[in-house]
């Protein structure tokens, strides 16, 4: 064996990466040989220096990390009390339905658990699709998306970060090309989100997609996804699913655009269970277009206006 | 039985992981938190050693296990759980490398009156009344360290840190990374070529 060759290898032997043969004529040659075998003593003089700069967690930290995952998962406040024994889908039902009391107080949390309930949740119902994928080389697990952009003739070319970085492009009907798209919808960047919401607009028979678009318009910092989302909704405005997040988004949506488009689809069918959020919104609303949309509907279902 | 590519953590060797694993793919949120318990300290471990900074090694905490909880269902069990969550948590920790490289801010790195230091030295010596020689050298040496840390690159870094300090074995590095045991090899190399090239006589 030679000095060259010898050196390549003494990092491998330090870790134990040697086949017992080339271990074998290594260790016969740093027996012969001086300077490798000081090259040796060097590499084992860096390793325990590098030993020495290891840290270790403190408890405190591992503890703290814990309690702000449960707390982002169940939607608490980090540290606070975590609910007993609801579950993530109750509360995400509940924060869906029933009578909208306290949302404006609870939105930051619950949109918080709804996020994280629809990945998980909507990922169970749609699980088959998801194995079908599970031999594509793109993750969405492992994934960040950078930027989706659409290159024409219905080809959408998406640069992603995983273990390395690459663009990946293909049309919409791919599912490995949706679940990047899918998983670009949530994306912390927004320029990703509206681009991803975007394209997912026409697609929202997909369950899926839907389900990201029902997260998008309820939960959305970004007033463009929501409204992108919205759009999206329009051809399944006769879901009650729908409907509740849409009577969510008329309820307490900050963007007046939105909550004009939300009581248009709301009202464009009768629909006797909304009785009681539009009587409640009635009262209060000030935004003239909308109330006014809500009366008429109200009118309509031969529902009282005034308060009771 | 099968070796866990892993090796040393173990995921298969705990009988337990694989019921957690199902169990919380079913919606059973104690499992996903006793789940989380196995790998969570290695997660930390990790992201603390490579970005140096208590606040980013939590951020890398929450994303990573953010991630597993809306992905635990595309986990078919065709990998260990180990490769897969690594997989994940490499990602977010290269991304954060690769960001800091194209900042050129050394994050972990503080300045003081005596120089730049590691800020994770000075949260050590609080906690130990060193005799002032000592620190001064291992300062020294930690600073080199830190500098010929700085000259890998993410990838070369990732595969150094997974090898040196989280004991795996290059081809389950080769499976975490995506690439082959011989590449994750060369990269351990290269990483232990420039740390010695830098370090020089320090060592």
């Amino acid at each position: 064996m030679t000095c060259e060759s010898a050196l390549a290898l003494i990092p491998l032997y330090h870790y134990g990466e040697l086949t017992p043969e080339r271990e074998d004529s290594l260790e016969a040659h740093l027996h012969e040989c001086g300077s490798c075998s000081q090259a040796m003593d060097r590499q084992r003089a860096l390793a325990r220096a590098l030993d020495r700069r290891e840290l270790q967690p403190p408890s405190l930290l591992v503890e703290d990390c814990r309690a702000d995952l449960m707390a982002a998962i169940q939607g608490g406040a980090a540290g606070g009390a975590r609910p007993p024994s609801k579950g993530l889908w109750t509360l995400f039902l509940e924060a869906l339905g029933g009578t909208f009391a306290g949302m404006g107080r609870m939105r930051q949390p619950l949109a918080a658990a709804a996020l994280v309930g629809l990945g998980f949740f909507g990922a169970r119902l749609t699980g088959t699709k998801a194995a079908a994928n599970a031999g594509n080389a793109v993750q969405p697990a492992y994934t960040t998306v950078r930027s989706i952009s659409t290159t024409g003739a219905g080809r959408v070319e998406i640069a992603v970060d995983d273990t390395s970085r690459r663009v990946v492009s293909g049309g919409l009907d791919d599912p490995a090309i949706q679940q990047l798209v899918l998983a670009g919808s949530r994306e912390d960047n927004p320029a990703v989100r509206v681009e991803s919401v975007d394209l997912l607009k026409g697609r929202a028979a997909s369950g899926e997609v839907r389900d990201a678009l029902l997260n998008a318009l309820a939960h959305d910092a970004n007033p463009a996804v929501r409204m992108k989302a919205l759009e999206g909704l329009k051809a399944l405005a006769g879901d009650a699913q729908v409907r509740q997040v849409l009577a969510q988004a008329l309820i307490k949506d900050d963007n007046d655009v939105i909550r004009m488009q939300a009581v248009d689809l709301l009202v464009a069918q009768r629909d006797d269970s909304m009785v009681g959020v539009l009587q409640n919104l009635v009262q209060h609303e000030d935004n003239n277009y909308v109330r006014l949309k809500v009366a008429k509907a109200l009118k309509e279902m031969n529902a009282s206006v005034g308060t009771f | 039985m099968p070796q866990d590519a892993a090796g040393t953590v173990g995921a298969r060797m705990n009988p337990q992981v694989d019921s957690l694993i199902r169990a919380a793919q079913r919606g059973d949120q104690d499992a996903f938190e006793q789940l989380v318990r196995v790998y969570d300290q290695s997660v930390l471990r990790l992201a603390m050693n490579l970005l140096r900074s208590p606040e980013d090694a939590r951020d890398v905490y929450q994303e990573a296990f953010l991630r597993v909880y809306r992905n635990l269902q595309t986990f078919r069990f065709d990998c260990s759980f180990h490769t897969w969550l690594y997989r994940i948590v490499t990602n977010i920790c290269l991304d954060q490398l690769r960001k800091r490289k194209v900042r050129k801010e050394e994050a972990a790195v503080v300045e003081t009156s005596e120089g730049p230091v590691d800020r994770m030295d000075l949260f050590e010596e609080e906690h130990a009344a060193a005799d002032p020689e000592r620190v001064t050298w291992n300062r020294q040496l930690g600073n080199r360290i830190e500098s010929a840390l700085g000259g890998l690159t993410p990838r070369e870094r990732m595969v150094f840190e997974l090898r040196h300090y989280q004991g795996l074995r290059l081809r389950a590095i080769g499976d975490i990374l995506g690439t082959t045991e011989e590449a994750a090899k060369n990269c351990l190399f290269r990483a232990t070529q420039k740390m010695r090239g830098v370090l020089g006589d320090f060592v």
